[in-house]
């Protein structure tokens, strides 16, 4: 048990991410109010995100652009540009899902006068 | 020239969607005939990329020059060609539908046909992802322009497809979250490269993890029972010239994208944990093709009918290609084509009840007139071909999964395929029920059809004839696919 402890404590970053991804989780599926179901789920995206930069860190790199000409290259004083790279484009796909659900949210909020998900749905069967 | 088809498929509708709103700023009649001709020349493109498909074999495309371990690959393969072919048809049957079938304001809005050349430039960079990144997003394009069709006619609709957003970047982040994992494991993200890789890793925590994360994020996005939630309602309250478009191709091309990284990845017999992995998914897809056709059953909405009908074909598919044999894939994967021509056929007649003549519910059906011998006759093909009787291409699909079942000797899986017919059947007999119900004397007569619509209809009942008629061919090239040729 301890042993598992100790192990466990030697990644603190993935045990940042894992409660990172479960709190987002929770917040997503609890909370009734539209806007802050979003904020679970962005950080729950946000979590997915810092998981990506946590693996990829190198203790002494440095940024991979290569200066000198003489082969080989010596690849450990060099970061690996591909997971950063991932990482830009999760935020990117996250920003713009962030506006297309804003964007419901507001065109719900027009309809019904409300942001609360158990009052949207009560005018909703009512409409029906 | 040829050569280049991969990107020129890709780019046609990307340039047409980015340049909608330039276009017809000032014109928004040109929105529906810009629209119409893209995807006309994607259908051609589609179908020369086809021909050259089959005739030099499967092609690597290397986005930009850059070959596959540094630069992006896609592949064109006779698979990628085939679903290709088949969302553009679909396209174009929605399209042609969407013009008298829209919710007022929405056939001249500019918005409604940017965001369908959006959809279609997401899913044709799915079919040809080979990488698990560029997968995720394309994943993430096809699926934005999807939550904003859901949404456009405000209200209700904004409502559930805020849910299906919800869910549907739950899914992502699954995903993106497992391609992390199998990148930390194997250093590439080539699922050329995975495949020559993840068989001697398969004992490691962080690959089976990961594979967990990605099947349970494309599970998300293609409505695998039971985390199909988001669906029923969003299509439901989407507007009549959407749900069959989304019906047809957001779930069936995730479960495409997910085939094929099962195809590369998991090859049959392997054993995770003493779990063997195929079986699984196999015992998944049962429960979701048997659960689906019987919620199916006792819906009184027929939107909501026909959806959970799909979500019941999606489990059959998975059956299918989870078999491990060639049989079984080609027959599941002949039916995913099969399935989303029928999406479109079943999601247009419920479309053209609701609009024509405001009919929701079974009960209303019952109280009205007979409706227009072109929706009758359409879904009288529509309904053979999901039971599956030839000689539709819903019968060859069937026949062959059960076929691939009894050469596996999975007799649970034949059993499935056989009782998902009989749920099929039993809730096709309550709508014909209702149909030919006859009605009060008093009951408004229909409205007339319009051109457009009824050439959509019937060129949805010409295809799912032809794709029985031609389900040799199909089979052949699957089966080709399926042992390992490509081509």
């Amino acid at each position: 048990m301890l042993e598992l402890l100790q192990d466990w404590l030697q990644r603190p970053n993935f045990i940042v991410f894992v409660i990172l991804f479960l709190w987002g989780f929770y917040i997503m599926m609890v909370h009734p109010n539209l806007v802050k179901k979003l904020i679970g789920l962005y950080i729950l995206q946000t979590s997915v995100i810092f998981f990506l930069v946590a693996f990829s860190a190198k203790q002494g790199a440095t940024v991979p652009v290569i200066e000198t000409d003489s082969l080989p290259v010596d690849a450990l004083r060099y970061a690996n540009p591909l997971p950063h790279v991932l990482t830009v484009t999760a935020i990117v796909v996250q920003v713009a899902t962030l506006g297309v659900s804003l964007a419901l949210v507001s065109a719900a909020y027009r309809s019904f006068g409300s942001l609360d998900e158990n009052e949207l749905l009560e005018e909703v069967e009512r409409a029906a | 020239m040829t050569n280049q088809l991969p990107i020129l498929l890709f780019l046609t509708p990307f340039v047409a969607g980015v340049a909608m709103p330039l276009l017809t700023a000032k014109r928004p009649g040109w929105c529906r005939p810009v629209t119409l001709g893209t995807v006309a020349l994607l259908l051609f493109l589609a179908l020369l990329n086809l021909v050259h498909v089959l005739t030099y074999g499967p092609m690597e495309y290397a986005l930009g020059g850059w070959a596959a371990p540094l630069g992006i690959a896609w592949l064109n393969d006779s698979l990628a060609a085939m679903l290709i072919l088949t969302v553009a048809f679909v396209a174009q049957v929605t399209l042609l539908y969407g013009y008298q079938v829209t919710s007022p304001g929405l056939e001249r809005s500019m918005a409604y046909y940017a965001l369908v050349l959006m959809l279609l430039t997401g899913l044709i960079g799915i079919v040809f992802a080979a990488d698990l990144f560029n997968l995720f997003v394309f994943l993430e394009v096809a699926a934005l322009a999807a939550y904003a069709l859901a949404g456009a006619a405000g209200g209700k609709s904004a409502v559930f497809a805020f849910r299906y957003l919800l869910l549907g970047s739950l899914g992502a982040a699954l995903y993106l979250l497992g391609v992390g994992h199998l990148y930390v494991a194997t250093g590439t993200l080539n699922m050329a490269d995975l495949a020559i890789r993840i068989p001697g890793l398969l004992s490691s925590t962080a690959v089976a993890s990961g594979l967990i994360y990605i099947f349970l994020g494309l599970s998300i996005k293609m409505a695998l029972l039971p985390l199909h939630g988001w669906l029923p309602d969003a299509y439901r309250n989407a507007p009549n010239a959407v749900t069959p478009l989304l019906a047809a191709t957001i779930t069936k091309i995730s479960l495409a994208a997910w085939v094929r990284i099962e195809h590369s990845l998991i090859l049959p017999g392997i054993e995770v944990g003493a779990v063997p992995v195929l079986v699984l998914l196999e015992e998944l897809g049962v429960i979701a093709a048997l659960a689906g056709g019987a919620l199916a059953l006792v819906q009184t909405d027929i939107k909501r009918m026909f959806a959970y009908a799909g979500i019941g074909h999606v489990g059959l598919i998975l059956v299918g290609v989870s078999l491990g044999n060639a049989t079984g894939f080609a027959g599941g994967m002949a039916y995913l084509i099969n399935d989303a021509v029928m999406q479109v056929a079943l999601f247009m007649i419920a479309g053209a009840l609701l609009h024509l003549h405001g009919v929701r519910t079974l009960d209303e059906l019952r109280a009205m007139q007979t409706p227009s011998p072109w929706l009758t006759g359409s879904l009288l093909v529509v309904a053979i071909g999901m039971v599956g009787l030839p000689p539709t291409g819903g019968f060859f699909g069937k026949w062959n999964i059960v076929l691939g079942a009894l050469e596996a000797e999975h007799y649970l899986a034949a059993f499935s395929v056989l009782a998902s017919t009989l749920l099929t059947l039993g809730f096709f007999i309550k709508v014909f029920a209702c149909w030919f119900h006859a009605a009060a004397a008093d009951a408004p007569a229909p409205p007339e059809m319009t051109a457009p619509l009824s050439t959509a209809l019937g060129l949805t009942a010409i295809a799912i004839v032809g794709l029985g008629v031609f389900s040799d061919p199909i089979f052949h090239l699957l089966v080709g696919f399926a042992s390992g040729g490509g081509g």
